[in-house]
């Protein structure tokens, strides 16, 4: 059960992240408490920031530090302008994707 | 007890260094100062006092292992596709370049190939006349596919 969560999470969890950043920016530690909400997203936390990194490097996210309020400086993420796409094309191809395993499965509404 | 706190969490980051030999070292120290904004973020913003609180900080961020493994994975995940999957300008436009490049590349073979039989064919007589080549001794077909020429 534990490999499959991962194998479905990997490769999905990064448009969750993108979509998260889509309106406002967020901090690391936001995005990444906000993760620990979903039981089914369930991972260690520690494991969002070499995702948040690599997403930066990819161009799908930049980043900045800055000021808190209440503690350390916080970093913020924002959405790109090909994130924006990436998460666009996600999207579409999520909801063919889904039809088509659940076609197949037999998870449906009809099936 | 501050300085206890800090030992946890200063262990903590570097237990996680020491998995991390072989990442770019801006990456290394990207990730330690990510992991220390965090637990510094969690105990000023929830007010976490007991190094009881910090340690349950530190095991929901999850095992040195796993977090370094993850940092692993994440770099490699990089380095064989920078961005992971197509959906954005850049990947289908470098797709699309390579069946032209492919083709390219057979044609100059097929060229190449048209060039030598030539020469076999025309081997005893003196005097080829190579921009004349392709029209007489190779077959239709295989003329064909070079643009151009």
């Amino acid at each position: 059960m534990a490999h499959l969560s991962t194998s479905l999470r990997r490769g999905t969890l990064e448009f969750c992240v993108l979509a998260m950043v889509e309106h406002e920016d967020r901090y690391g530690t936001e995005i990444v408490r906000r993760f620990g909400e979903e039981p089914n997203l369930a991972a260690s936390e520690g494991t969002i920031y070499p995702l948040l990194s690599r997403l930066r490097r990819s161009g799908w996210l930049d980043s900045k530090w800055a000021e808190s309020p209440t503690g350390p400086p916080r970093r913020y993420y924002s959405l790109t302008g090909s994130g924006r796409s990436a998460l666009e094309h996600f999207r579409t191809e999520w909801v063919s994707f889904r039809q088509t395993v659940d076609r197949l499965v037999g998870t449906g509404e009809t099936a | 007890m501050r300085t206890r706190h800090n030992d946890v969490v200063a262990e903590y980051l570097s237990e996680v260094d020491q998995r991390l030999a072989g990442l770019p070292v801006l990456q290394r120290r990207e990730l330690l100062a990510d992991l220390r904004a965090h637990v510094e973020s969690e105990r000023s913003e929830r007010n976490l006092g007991s190094e009881g609180e910090l340690i349950e900080v530190l095991e929901r961020l999850g095992s040195p292992e796993v977090v370094a493994a993850a940092a692993h994975e994440e770099a490699e995940a990089h380095r064989i596709s920078p961005p992971l999957v197509g959906g954005f300008p850049p990947a289908p436009r470098q797709r699309r370049g390579w069946p032209l490049v492919a083709a390219v590349g057979a044609a100059l073979v097929v060229l190449f190939c048209l060039f030598g039989m030539f020469f076999a064919v025309r081997g005893g007589e003196s005097a080829p006349m190579p921009e004349q080549a392709p029209a007489y001794p190779a077959p239709a077909e295989e003329v064909r596919p070079v643009p151009g020429r």
